[in-house]
């Protein structure tokens, strides 16, 4: 017995220490990695044409093909009223060129089994490397010696404008469109959009002038990457490209676009819109060579890099509002990039979702991200490099960064370094740098009927916009809707808003002192007098420097002065200075001929306004928004030329306090293009303080 | 004589040499198929499990169950608390994804490969002891119904395909879309989805694929570790309805909301990806409409200017496959005219042989693709668990080029002969929704 009971005891201590052997892991542990591997950071070689061209080539021969690229790192262009004249480039070019007829260069492609695509920046072929020198040669010729015809010219124009209609109702093609034409305006290289009138006004030869000035080899970048060998491509590409006419891109520059004043919302109505397309946005400038350029990579990972980051991991796996949720930086080394933090949701949820946007750019900016978050951010990085290098292609876009984006030549190699020395207080101090709380645009492209009551609820002004970025009149309001008030009764509202049309005619006079913050870096002090009807001397000055800068009119004639220099108003400037009222201008416009409409309702100031247009004599055109509540003026905008350039000239009016028994606004903010200066009053006196002698020239 | 033909072999061995993808494939004792590539040319390594479940396995009144665990299984395991996976992943410097079509499911990770184990674990997890809970499923029911939206309700011509299946099958469970039917999702109840799972997440419904830099024999011993103990499922049967050939036209309208220009879509019911006639019509459709010398894109869109685009595609998968014909019209040119146009060329095929030049051209696109379907360590992994499970033959990933190689002239015009008549297919207008 006891001997069966011994063994039978080592049959289970034996069954106990084999299966211990066996289940020898603990899946209630997650497992630790192994020791990191190992990084092999190779470098293309390199060498440069005559004619500027530079050409990169990383060899490597684990697949029979070779992947061949040209990259121009031209300036961008503001194609304006011809908007689309890349398009059609990158529609022609690649069809035939001056010794191979269209129909048979494109045979010749298709049959070696490649491709060749170009674009308005460049070209990229993909080929077995076996018939890699006569694609090389195709894409040479194709590029240096392009064949335009009219005929192709005419059929190509007709689908890239039968195709704009492929995209006419959709909401996300909508969307991207009007979101960077409100961040950067629609007179900005990256605002502008093609349409189906700017497309008309193109000619042959805008896309041949497009090809002369742009596809140049000085700031070309040929990299050819896959189962070659260095001295076959030098030997090719020095055969094929040596005729490319050595020229430079003209490099015009662009006014910076500037951010919104204030934190808004712009609405697009898209009836069609299952989904609202939110992107809340702001501009940030941002090079690949700057020292923030590491931490704000970290702060947007958290913030919304990807499925593990607060904007996902909040409105889609806690909410269920969105199948993704994400924020992104760009960078360039010439304009602002844009900031945006953006999702596809439903309509029934597109206010909520804004607030917990709102919500989560606060908290980014506010408080310290967690050790978890950022060691987990850096992981992501340090991952995600190291499986790039997977790819031939990487060590080629890194050495294409480090030739055009001005970066020191261990970028690549110190890399990961710089990404693990980013700390918790640097992404603080980005986030509240690159996040700009009070300037963002909150996009909305969605359908109004379903979610605009929604969006007004959260107390941000609200502006309309239709598809292509104009601005429109709230769509909810229908045409009965739209004021039925005559411009009279606004007029008369206004006058009754200030202390009734009986005093406002009593005022003969008005004297007032302010104070004038953010034109200079100084505080300047302001003097102004004025007297009806169009009679106005205002002095500009600044303690210890006295006057900068005078007006006297006298009501037929006057001068500016500025340092010393008088100049007489004469012309435009002369004749604009008489017809003005400064007192009161409400009490002129029916007996001068000015034509009055009211245009409808607009949000200014957080307030309901009509918006009435006023036209004078001379054909200016100016607007002025009223109060629908108080009747009292909220807004003037007018436009002004300046440099050849037309900008909106807007005056916002605040603070209106008594003054002799009159309402009047203590504070005006004024804004020119992305200048904007307020002044504050300090002292207004009505019918006294002025003299007729005061306006003497 | 011997000098001569060592050559020859020299020559072919060197070109399948750069072109081989080299794998050992095993089963696990509870029926998990293992594959195991190792290429240890970058510290990459991807860790992948297909499931062989997909639309078509679900209940008609369930539809879009499949799709929606690729969801769910994201949720959390036993060992992984909820909202735990894409941390874990992301910490360690991965990334991860998932896919579902009407055929299978396909989930995986790719890591620097010093976490392989995690990888490996955590694919394990979610075999083993998933947790499947009403909150997990009353999240991921509104995220997928916003996928839905994103994809398909919101996108001009985003409806097509659903229009195309519903005409196309009557009675084979392809008839739906993978996306499924929100009104199906809101009814499902939480034992529903445990029964689903406890059905299809079987390891004998699986192929797990391990490739990258990888030592193999480590590799094996972990896969041992990991997947070993997870006890085998009942067998699943497969066997689906099938379809009465189709013998007269089928005309069908469909309206979208989203779009101005309407499109011409024509489609045929053809045979199975295993199939070799579906091979074919993948070439077929590479000669009527892949490049700008094919026939289609350079009569229709460059010559005429009938069409704004046109597109043949041969939508291959493991019980039937559908070969749709897409263009939207240019100027005055009617759907039906378009329609007749895109007929005539395929008439010519199905009564000449396609020249010779366009034959060699075929060749070169197909080695073309041939080389680059195989050239990231992720791409290898999904080809080889496709070709194991859907098409039961693993080495196709090498082999699948000669049998493409091998197709003449005379099979292309029969297999266009045989399955692309005007009697056997769904013409349908896809137009603009009229303005309410």
């Amino acid at each position: 017995m006891k001997r069966i009971e011994m063994k039978f005891i080592t049959m289970v201590m034996a069954v106990f220490f084999s299966l211990t052997l066996f289940a020898q892991i603990d899946r209630s542990q997650q497992p630790k990695p192994g020791p990191a591997p190992k990084i092999q950071l190779g470098a293309p070689q390199e060498f440069q044409l005559n004619n500027g061209l530079k050409v990169l080539v990383v060899e490597n021969h684990k697949l029979p093909r070779v992947n061949i690229s040209l990259t121009l790192d031209n300036a961008p262009l503001l194609e304006g009223e011809k908007a689309g004249v890349v398009d059609l480039f990158a529609a022609m070019i690649g069809n035939g060129t001056a010794s191979i007829p269209k129909d048979k260069y494109n045979e010749e492609v298709d049959f070696l089994g490649a491709s060749i695509n170009f674009s308005g920046s460049g070209a990229f072929a993909n080929s077995l490397s076996k018939y890699f020198p006569r694609i090389l040669q195709l894409m040479a010729d194709g590029l240096q010696n392009p064949l335009f015809t009219e005929e192709e010219f005419q059929k190509e124009k007709d689908k890239l404008i039968e195709g704009l209609k492929t995209d006419a109702k959709s909401v996300t093609a909508a969307a991207r469109r009007v979101e960077a034409a409100l961040a950067y305006g629609t007179s900005h290289p990256y605002g502008e959009f093609v349409t189906e009138a700017s497309v008309n006004n193109i000619s042959l030869a805008d896309v041949q002038r497009y090809h002369q000035n742009f596809f140049v080899p000085e700031n070309a970048y040929l990299i050819v990457v896959g189962d070659v060998t260095f001295s076959e491509v030098k030997t090719l590409v020095e055969k094929e490209f040596i005729s490319w006419t050595s020229a430079k891109a003209p490099n015009i520059t662009y006014t910076s676009p500037t951010d919104a004043q204030y934190t808004q919302i712009n609405f697009v109505d898209m009836p069609n819109a299952v989904q609202s397309e939110i992107a809340v946005q702001n501009l940030i400038s941002l090079k690949l060579s700057d020292p923030d350029y590491f931490p704000l990579l970290i702060a947007n990972n958290i913030l919304g890099g990807g499925a593990n980051a607060r904007l996902f991991l909040n409105l889609r796996e806690d909410k269920g509002f969105t199948y993704g949720a994400y924020s992104r930086v760009g960078n360039d080394k010439r304009y602002p990039v844009r900031f945006v933090a953006s999702a596809s949701v439903r309509n029934a949820v597109t206010d909520s979702a804004v607030t917990e946007f709102l919500k989560e750019i606060k908290k980014i900016r506010t408080e310290t991200v967690t050790e978890e978050e950022l060691s987990s951010a850096k992981a992501e990085y340090n991952g995600s490099f190291v499986m790039s290098l997977e790819n031939p292609q990487t060590q080629a876009r890194f050495a294409l960064n480090i030739l055009t984006e001005n970066l020191p030549a261990d970028f690549y190699e110190t890399y990961l370094q710089k990404i693990n020395a980013v700390t918790k207080e640097d992404v603080l101090r980005v986030a509240k740098k690159y996040y700009k709380a009070d300037n963002l645009r909150i996009v909305v492209t969605g359908k109004a009927s379903e979610v605009l009551e929604g969006l007004q609820k959260l107390n941000l002004p609200i502006f309309y916009f239709d598809k292509y970025a104009n601005k429109v009149e709230n769509p909810l309001l229908k045409k009965n809707d739209l004021p039925t008030t005559t411009p009279d009764v606004v007029l008369e509202n206004y006058l009754k808003a200030v202390g009734g049309r009986d005093k406002a005619d009593a005022v003969n006079s008005v004297y007032s002192l302010a104070t004038m913050e953010g034109a200079a870096p100084f505080a300047l002090k302001v003097t102004s007098k004025t007297m009806v009807p169009n009679k106005q001397v205002a002095e500009i000055s600044a303690d210890g420097m006295g006057t900068l800068q005078k007006l006297v009119f006298n009501g037929e004639s006057g001068y500016q002065e500025a340092q010393g220099q008088k100049v007489s108003l004469e012309g435009e400037q002369l004749s604009e200075q008489k017809n003005e009222r400064p007192i009161f201008p409400e009490l002129y416009y029916v007996q001068e001929g000015y034509k009055l409409t009211v245009e409808g309702f607009e949000n200014v100031s957080e307030q309901e306004a009509y918006k009435l247009k006023v036209v004078s004599p001379a054909g200016k055109e100016s607007f002025r928004y009223y109060a629908k509540d108080s009747g009292l003026l909220l807004q003037t905008e007018a436009s002004i030329s300046a440099q050849g350039m037309t900008l909106t000239q807007t005056a916002t009016y605040a603070d209106y306090r008594d003054v002799s028994g009159i309402k009047v606004p203590f504070e005006v903010t004024q804004s020119v293009g992305p200048q904007k200066f307020t002044v504050k009053f300090t002292d207004i006196k009505i019918n006294e303080g002025v003299s007729e002698a005061d306006f003497q020239n | 004589m011997k000098k001569i033909f060592s050559l020859g072999l020299f020559l072919v061995s060197l070109y399948v040499g750069a072109q081989q993808v080299s794998f050992e494939e095993y089963d696990l004792p509870n029926g998990l198929h293992v594959i195991l590539h190792q290429d240890n040319t970058a510290p990459v390594v991807i860790t992948s499990v297909a499931y062989h479940v997909g639309a078509k396995d679900e209940d008609p009144q369930r539809t879009g169950f499949a799709h929606f665990f690729e969801h769910l299984l994201f949720e959390g395991t036993q060992n992984i608390e909820r909202g735990e996976w894409f941390k874990i992943v992301s910490a360690n410097g991965g990334q991860n994804n998932a896919t579902t079509n009407d055929d299978r499911t396909y989930y995986y990770e790719v890591f620097p490969s010093n976490n392989l184990e995690l990888g490996l674990w955590m694919e394990s997890e979610r075999l083993l002891h998933p947790i499947i809970n009403q909150i997990g499923v009353d999240t991921q029911n509104e995220v997928v119904k916003e996928e839905r939206r994103l994809r398909v309700d919101n996108q001009p011509y985003g409806r097509i395909l659903e229009a195309v299946k519903e005409n196309i099958f009557k009675k084979h469970p392809y008839r739906w879309t993978t996306i499924g039917s929100m009104e199906h999702l809101d009814a499902a109840t939480l034992d529903e989805f445990l029964a689903f799972n406890k059905k299809f997440y079987v390891p004998n419904n699986a192929t797990l694929v391990v490739a990258g830099d990888i030592d193999i024999a480590k590799t094996k011993k972990m896969v041992e570790d990991y997947f070993g103990p997870i006890p085998r499922g009942a067998e699943i049967s497969k066997d689906f309805p099938k379809e009465d050939p189709i013998t007269s036209p089928i005309k069908a309208e469909f309206s979208d909301p989203n779009i101005q220009l309407p499109a011409s879509v024509i489609a045929y019911r053809t045979p199975s990806f295993k199939t070799r006639d579906a091979r074919v019509l993948d070439m077929i459709s590479t000669y009527l409409s892949d490049g700008k010398s094919s026939v289609l894109y350079k009569k229709l869109v460059d010559e005429q200017k009938k069409a704004l685009a046109v597109q043949a595609i041969n939508l291959s998968q493991e019980d039937y496959s559908t070969y749709i014909v897409f263009g939207i019209p240019m100027g005055g040119t009617s759907l039906s005219d378009l329609v007749a146009d895109i007929d005539l060329e395929i008439a010519k095929l199905q009564t000449d042989l396609i020249s010779e030049r366009d034959f060699q051209k075929l060749q070169n696109k197909i080695e073309n693709q041939f080389v680059n379907s195989n050239t990231s360590v992720s791409g290898i992994a999904s080809n080889l668990a496709n070709y194991h499970m859907l098409y039961g033959d693993t080495n196709l990933i090498n082999t699948e080029i000669d049998l493409y190689r091998s197709i003449t002239r005379e099979e292309i015009r029969e297999v266009a002969k045989k399955y692309l008549n005007p009697n056997q297919r769904l013409v349908l207008d896809y137009v603009p929704e009229k303005n309410n």
